[in-house]
């Protein structure tokens, strides 16, 4: 319900909503991304609203919020990291800048070393200068993974500290202190100069410190699970309030200066989230502009968003631009599923996209049709493929006559696969989010699967489950829906978590396919590449590799939309973390 | 009578043991495994054996139920080192979604949905019995069917509905802040305010339940107008007033009593519907987050044991009450 | 004979239902004397009932239709309780004319004692406390019979039994000392055991209270007990009206003989066999012509010229203070005795 689909609509890295309700858009005029944020006209004061029907933030506590909307939020108001994303519009909003350290990270050693030097000047919300020491502190706690939940494993994996057999890292973080020696050894202090050791070239590694997991937390203010409620502030603002179910409250932290902050410029002076809006109220908000200072957190519900994009008197309160989200069907191509490729392509060039996306919105606000896992806004990892929907045969409604042509090959390249795909009795089952809206698309997909002689059977999974259920191999079925968006503008948060080894996010289950090994050894390679044009090229190949071997089906480019009050200035799209930047939001006078 | 009491209030005892094992063992034999389906975004095996810990259910069932007896009586104790707390006896766990004990947890939601209940319920038994009563004694007047019209709306219209055409009318004629609407203001600090939280919830609550009391007040006042001993009391000279107060209504409404009670019981369990539309922080929200969102298993427990402990006690109330009131029912 | 207490004249109750007009009771006229006890005799759904509380004024009259008169001869004057308004009528109920009932199970509010519901008729006309009335009540339970009274007056009816509870309704019925007990089948519902003691007792209250006293009953072995006069109804009319002994010695109707026959009698022979009256009343929806009895008359073959079939008897006195509605002629009406065997 509401609770999760603030996640799901919005949490930057990983899956996308498993009902298309979250995505379900309208008709309209795709507005450019970058709405002006005229600074000159930026005042302070006032209340800013967030209305949501969610009864909380997923997690607060900088180590375990893992959403692109949270990780703007709290990162524009509480907390500081390391390196951060340019508070821009466009392309630029996804370059590096300097926040709590003096520059972007220095690499060594092959990238397996990178130092962070602190700015000097920034305090806690007590006065209390923010340490080195924090930082380390901050970094260890994700290795408590039994308190410590939710939040990117990048520190986990990447740190040089052994692990267990069972892939788990022998530090248990700064409770139990098991393996302290390991970590303070892998993350060393030495005045205001904090290193991280690595256990691979990791060229990109300061992106995945712009997660608040890298952020500091003073260790004398850390409970725990608690930490949940109340982190400490190093930020513009500090929480004066949170009630789960009702609301934050946020107010100016008077510790905090300006001059030791060059990425935000705080407008409001109270900052207010009210939790557990029933979603009409909240959109009627938005619709009758009764609450101008509101931003509409959730984004409307597709009836209302149709009234809203018509109203050309709202053309300054909305955004429609590309979301960081590649939307698709895995295939699962393990032995005894859809094991063939003249199969994936077969359902492949019998699917009826248009209907689909037509279903979901239609194309200027749902999304168009995809080549590429990557999306096309990591601008240097993405380029054209060839073959899927630039081949000659394929058609946006589905063309089952080519489809029938690759079940013959089929017949002779994989009879085992080709039988029981086109068997009455059998066919192959499609995993999806037991929604309404899927409902209907299932009739879509059937319609076409039997133009093409194609045999489908549903699998409809409550949405709560859903992705802990395609996610265990003995209950995926042969082709799951699924999505994924880059964490950071590099397809290294793309292709290998995708497709280079077993993880919990690839429903490809490709390990499998004769194809795999070669591919794994291009993408490792990839990894540690520190020439970050190589490195494109190499994503690009690699892409390619996955779109010609069918492993993702149909992907589509999908698109989001956000709403806002008309007393609300300053909102641009903050590309990096797919949703507004928080930080520049300020309440018209 | 003492006798009976005691004999009852064991018969509940016995009857919310069961219904707490009940729920351990239906929960712990699920398909589902929580700790999967909770355990985050960054999701490998290990860390979900991590979170299983985490949430207790690394023990068998018996001794996750041990625990939780326990807890009820000496309070519970989570975590190491920094990251420890305690919840204080009565402990129901601990709600890791929430950062809170259950026992605060339902502390805070239970005034709200107890407010919620109690304006409604009144409400509802005003109109219901009124409407019925004056529908029955109007029988096949205008007044009787204005009111079967009434109660072809309420119960026609469900609650999701007309708390939805409530609240979007309230709001469109400023009866209601939809930021502050659902706050819980306490009644004995802000009368007023506490009032104007809950008036629209209980006039959508009562709606709905006014129909049947209606419904059910009629039939029951026009079956017991032809009972004989209404006759025998004409027939002393009272009057039709004396008639209807004294002897009518107070046959024609105890068997209101029971499912007035039951109703009353049922809505302590929380309002799910209402308390979501109004952004009420009721049982009923936070059960059915908890159900539907967060998976959140010490939270479905509590609030599923504190619904059966609601309908048994308030079972023994009716009865207790019927018993005053029906001198037939009294145990000799 | 003194000025009788109430007299009934040309009353007639219908009730408009879809199917059309029910005349439940037609063109009754009676009268019955303070001291005096007049049965009304009749199958379930002749109208005796529905007479009594017409006269009683407890009918719904949004939808009884009534016309005629009952009225009553009060030390005030003559009230009509078919014409005066509802709370007159009201006004005289329980204290003037009261009335018991055919259940004494379902007669009684089960929620309240016993003392309560007699307490409560007591102080509707006196002035006196709850406590007075309780002890007004236990005087009346004392005086009809029921030990205890002291301590019974506090029970609810579930703890009495079916002989006790219609003693219970006699008290309460008797507790403002009314002119006129209307006893609607009060025996129908008990153990033939119990039927004579409750029957002994409204005949001493009677005396005790010097009462006018209808008795509703079918049962002709109850009216011998206790009446002086006895009314027969069929199909909503009085079909025959006279003394006791002339009813049960010389009944001039062929129902009368009907129900005579029907029961046992300790008069007559031994191992005579009882004859039910064949057949079934007539709907008073759609009365036949003429006498509503024909069809179950085994003696109207006898009355020339299809009299029966075409005009309705009126009610003759045949002989003095004897009334019948029969087209037979008194002979006819002897042999019709004497073969029946209902009288010997």
């Amino acid at each position: 319900m509401s609770g999760s689909k603030m996640t799901q609509r919005h949490f930057r890295r990983r899956l996308v909503a498993t009902t298309a309700a979250g995505a379900l858009l309208a008709a309209g005029v795709l507005v450019g991304t970058a709405s002006s944020a005229n600074a000159a006209t930026a005042v302070k004061g006032g209340t800013l609203y967030f209305i949501t029907n969610a009864q909380q933030f997923d997690n607060v506590d900088p180590a375990r919020v893992y959403t692109g909307r949270d990780i703007a939020f709290f990162n524009s108001y509480l907390y500081r990291n390391l390196v951060s994303y340019k508070p821009t519009a466009g392309a630029a909003g996804s370059s590096l800048v300097p926040d709590l350290a003096t520059n972007t990270g220095v690499p060594s050693n092959s990238a397996k070393t990178w130092k962070f030097t602190l700015r000097p000047g920034v305090t806690w919300e007590d006065g209390s200068p923010v340490t080195c020491a924090d930082v380390k502190y901050g970094v260890s706690r994700p290795f408590a993974t039994d308190i410590i939940t939710n939040g990117p494993q990048y520190l986990v994996d990447a740190l040089a500290i052994p692990k267990n057999a069972d892939g788990s890292s022998q530090y248990k973080g700064p409770y139990k202190k098991t393996g302290q020696a390991l970590f303070d050894k892998a993350v060393t202090c030495k005045g205001t100069t904090v290193t991280f050791n690595l256990n691979r070239s990791f060229a990109d590694f300061n992106y995945a410190m712009t997660y608040p997991a890298g952020a500091p937390v003073p260790a004398s203010k850390d409970k725990g699970d608690k930490y949940d409620l109340r982190p400490y502030s190093n930020g513009p603002y500090k929480i004066a309030t949170y009630k789960i179910g009702d609301e934050m409250h946020l107010v100016r932290n008077t510790k905090w200066s300006q001059k030791s902050d060059t990425v935000r410029t705080p407008y409001p002076d109270d900052i207010v989230v009210r939790f557990g809006m029933d979603e009409n109220v909240r959109d009627q908000i938005t619709l009758d502009d009764s609450i101008p200072n509101a931003v509409n957190l959730d984004g409307l519900q597709p009836a209302n968003l149709r009234t809203f994009f018509a109203d050309p008197k709202r053309a300054s309160q909305r955004l429609n631009v590309f979301d960081p989200y590649t939307r698709y069907a895995a295939a699962n191509v393990s032995a005894g599923h859809l094991d063939c490729l003249d199969v994936r392509k077969a359902i492949f060039f019998a699917w009826d996209t248009q209907a689909l996306i037509d279903l979901a919105g239609g194309t200027v606000f749902y999304g168009t049709p995809g080549d590429n896992p990557i999306k096309t806004v990591l601008g240097l990892d993405y380029a054209p493929t060839t073959g899927n929907i630039h081949d000659p045969a394929y058609k946006i409604g589905g063309n089952p006559a080519k489809a029938k042509e690759l079940l013959a090959a089929a017949k002779i390249s994989c009879p085992a696969t080709y039988a029981r795909v086109t068997d009455p009795a059998q066919g192959f089952t499609y995993d999806t989010a037991k929604s309404a809206t899927q409902q209907k698309a299932s009739v879509l997909i059937q319609a076409a699967m039997d133009a093409a002689g194609i045999v489908v059977k549903f699998n409809f999974i409550p949405p709560g489950q859903y992705y802990s259920t395609i996610g265990d191999t003995t209950k995926q079925g042969d082709l799951s829906r699924a999505g994924w968006g880059a964490d950071w503008a590099n397809a290294s948060t793309v292709i290998p978590p995708l497709f280079s080894y077993p993880s919990s996010n690839n429903y490809t289950q490709n390990s499998k396919d004769p194809a795999f090994p070669a591919f794994k050894a291009m993408s490792d390679a990839a990894l540690a590449m520190t020439d970050r044009p190589k490195q494109a090229a190499q994503w690009k190949k690699l892409a390619q590799y996955a779109m010609d071997q069918y492993w993702i089906l149909n992907p589509i480019f999908s698109k989001g939309q956000e709403e806002w009050g008309s007393k609300v200035g300053g909102v641009y799209f903050w590309e990096p973390q797919g949703t507004f930047g928080f930080g520049q939001l300020y309440v018209k006078g | 009578m003492l006798k009976y009491l005691i004999r009852r209030l064991a018969a509940t005892a016995l009857v919310i043991t069961l219904v707490s094992m009940s729920v351990f063992v239906i929960f712990a034999y699920l398909p589902m495994d929580p700790a999967r389906l909770t355990c985050g975004k960054a999701c490998t095996p290990s860390i979900i054996e991590a979170n299983r810990h985490r949430l207790g259910l690394d023990v068998p069932v018996q001794v996750q139920y041990g625990r939780f007896v326990k807890g009820l009586v000496a309070g519970r104790h989570y975590g190491e080192g920094v990251a420890s707390f305690d919840c204080p006896a009565p402990a129901f766990g601990y709600s890791f979604n929430k950062h809170a004990c259950v026992s605060t947890l339902i502390a805070d939601a239970f005034p709200v949905t107890f407010s919620l209940a109690i304006g409604s319920f009144i409400l509802w038994l005003l109109i219901g019995v009124s409407l019925g009563v004056v529908a029955a004694k109007r029988q096949g007047k205008w007044q009787d069917k204005a009111s079967t019209a009434f109660v072809l709306v309420g119960i026609s219209l469900p609650t999701f509905i007309s708390g939805i055409l409530i609240l979007l009318l309230a709001l469109k004629f400023n009866l209601i802040d939809p930021i502050e609407m659902g706050r819980w203001v306490s009644p004995f600090t802000d009368p007023i305010g506490w009032a104007r939280n809950f008036i629209f919830p209980w006039i959508t609550l009562a709606l709905a339940f006014a129909a049947t009391y209606t419904r059910f007040t009629r039939s029951n006042v026009l079956e017991t107008s032809s009972e004989d001993y209404i006759r025998t009391a004409r027939a002393k000279g009272l009057s039709e007033k004396v008639i209807l107060r004294k002897h009518t209504l107070r046959a024609a409404l105890a068997p209101i009593i029971t499912i007035a009670g039951l109703d009353f019981a049922g809505l302590l369990g929380g309002a799910i519907i209402t308390e979501n539309i109004f952004n009420l922080p009721g049982l009923g929200r936070l059960s059915i987050r908890a159900v539907l969102v967060d998976y959140d298993l010490p939270v479905i427990l509590t609030t599923t044991l504190l619904a059966a402990v609601f309908v048994v006690v308030m079972n023994l109330v009716v009865d207790i009450l019927y018993a005053y009131i029906d001198p037939r029912v009294r145990v000799a | 004979m003194s000025q009788p207490f109430l007299e009934v004249k040309n009353l007639t109750v219908s009730f408009p239902t879809e199917d059309g007009l029910v005349r439940a009771s037609n063109d009754i006229s009676f009268t019955v004397a303070r001291g005096e006890t007049l049965a009304v005799v009749g199958e379930s759904g002749s109208g005796k009932s529905v007479t009594s509380l017409a006269v009683m004024g407890l009918h719904d009259r949004r939808s009884a239709q009534i016309s005629g008169q009952a009225i009553l001869n009060l030390e005030s004057g003559p009230i009509d309780t078919i014409s005066a308004s509802p709370d007159v009528v009201r006004k005289l109920r329980g204290k003037s004319m009261a009335m018991i009932f055919q259940d004494p199970m379902s007669a009684l509010h089960p929620y309240y004692t016993i003392g309560d519901q007699i307490s409560e008729a007591w102080r509707l006309y006196n002035d006196g406390d709850k406590k007075a009335g309780i002890k007004r009540a236990t005087e009346m339970l004392d005086l009809v019979g029921i030990p205890g009274a002291a301590k019974r007056v506090l029970e609810y009816p579930h703890q009495f039994s079916g002989g006790m509870r219609q003693r219970v309704m006699i008290a309460m019925a008797l507790v403002n000392n009314p002119s006129l007990l209307i006893a609607d089948e009060p025996t129908t519902a008990l153990d033939v055991t119990v039927q004579s003691q409750i029957l002994e007792l409204l005949k001493n209250m009677q005396k005790e209270f010097n009462m006018a006293v209808i008795l509703i009953t079918h049962d002709l072995g109850v009216v011998a007990e206790v009446a002086d006069r006895v009314s027969v109804m069929y199909a909503g009319k009085i079909v025959e009206q006279a003394g006791i002994d002339d009813i049960y010695y010389q009944p001039d109707h062929p129902y009368t003989i009907g129900l005579l026959n029907s029961i046992p009698r300790v008069d007559q022979l031994e191992g005579r066999r009882l004859i039910a009256i064949p057949g079934q009343p007539p709907s008073l929806i759609s009365l036949p012509a003429g006498c509503s009895f024909r069809s179950r008359c085994s003696f109207s073959s006898q009355v020339p010229n299809n009299l029966c079939a075409t005009a309705v008897p009126d009610l003759d006195q045949k002989i003095s203070g004897h009334f019948s509605r029969c087209h037979l002629t008194e002979d006819q009406l002897k042999k019709a005795r004497v073969s029946t065997g209902a009288v010997l």
